[in-house]
C-alpha cells in the first residue's frame, strides 16, 4: 500500500509533527507510514484522511502485489 | 491509545534503579561475606541474599522492559509484538544451543541465565527499533 500523506501536508502546509498531534501519535510513526514501513490501522487511517478532509481512498492506495 | 498489562512510564527508571542497585550490593557482600558458607535453610544469609539480588535484577529487567513509552501509539505496540516474537525465537535457539554444547554444567545456571536473556533480548531489540526509528524521524526535519 503506499500513500500521499507527504503531499497532502505540503498542500496543507503542516509538519510532521503537527499531525502526529492531531492524530495522537507520535512523530516518528507518521514518518514510518509516509516512508511505507508502516501500515497504519484503519481507525488511524480514517483520522489521518479526517484531518486533510479527504475520503480514506484519496490518501491511502493498495498496489498490485496487496 | 489504551494500552493493556503496561506499567506506567516512570517504572521504567524505578527498574533502571532496580538493576544499578543490586551491582554494588553484589559487589560489596561478595568482598566482605563468605557466599560458600555452610549454612543452609531458605532462611540462611547467602541464600536470603542470592534471592533478594536475582530477583532485583528480574523485577528491574521487568519493569524496564514492560513500561508505556512516552507517546504510546499503535506502531509502537507493534514494534513490541514483534520484538518478543523475536526475543523468544532467539531465546530458544540460544537455549537449544547451550544444551548440545555444554557438558557437566549445572542446570540451576541455565534457568538463572534463562531467566534473564528473554527480557535482555527483548529490550535489546525494542530499544534499536526506536532508536532506529527516531533516527529517520530526525533525518526527515
Amino acid at each position: 500500500m503506499k500513500n500521499n500523506i507527504r503531499v497532502e501536508r505540503a498542500i496543507k502546509n503542516i509538519t510532521q509533527a503537527e499531525l502526529a498531534e492531531a492524530v495522537s501519535v507520535s512523530r516518528q510513526t507518521i514518518n514510518t507510514i509516509e516512508s511505507n514501513k508502516y501500515v497504519p490501522s484503519t481507525i488511524l487511517a480514517l483520522k489521518i484522511a479526517k484531518v486533510f478532509g479527504k475520503t480514506v481512498e484519496e490518501i491511502f492506495l493498495l498496489e498490485k502485489e496487496d | 491509545m489504551k494500552t493493556r498489562f503496561l506499567f506506567p512510564n516512570w517504572f521504567r527508571y524505578l527498574g533502571l534503579a532496580c538493576f544499578l542497585v543490586h551491582i554494588p550490593i553484589m559487589l560489596f557482600f561478595s568482598k566482605y561475606h563468605d557466599m560458600d558458607s555452610k549454612a543452609s535453610g531458605l532462611l540462611s544469609g547467602p541464600h536470603v541474599f542470592f534471592i533478594f539480588t536475582t530477583l532485583m535484577v528480574t523485577v528491574g529487567l521487568f519493569f524496564f522492559a514492560f513500561s508505556k513509552e512516552k507517546v504510546e501509539d499503535e506502531h509502537i505496540m507493534q514494534l513490541r509484538r514483534d520484538s518478543l516474537q523475536w526475543a523468544v525465537y532467539f531465546n530458544y535457539v540460544v537455549l537449544i544451543i547451550t544444551l548440545i554444547f555444554t557438558e557437566h554444567i549445572e542446570m540451576g545456571h541455565i534457568l538463572m541465565l534463562n531467566m534473564w536473556t528473554l527480557l535482555l533480548f527483548f529490550i535489546f531489540r525494542f530499544q534499536w527499533c526506536i532508536i532506529r526509528n527516531n533516527w529517520s524521524a530526525n533525518k526527515e526535519v
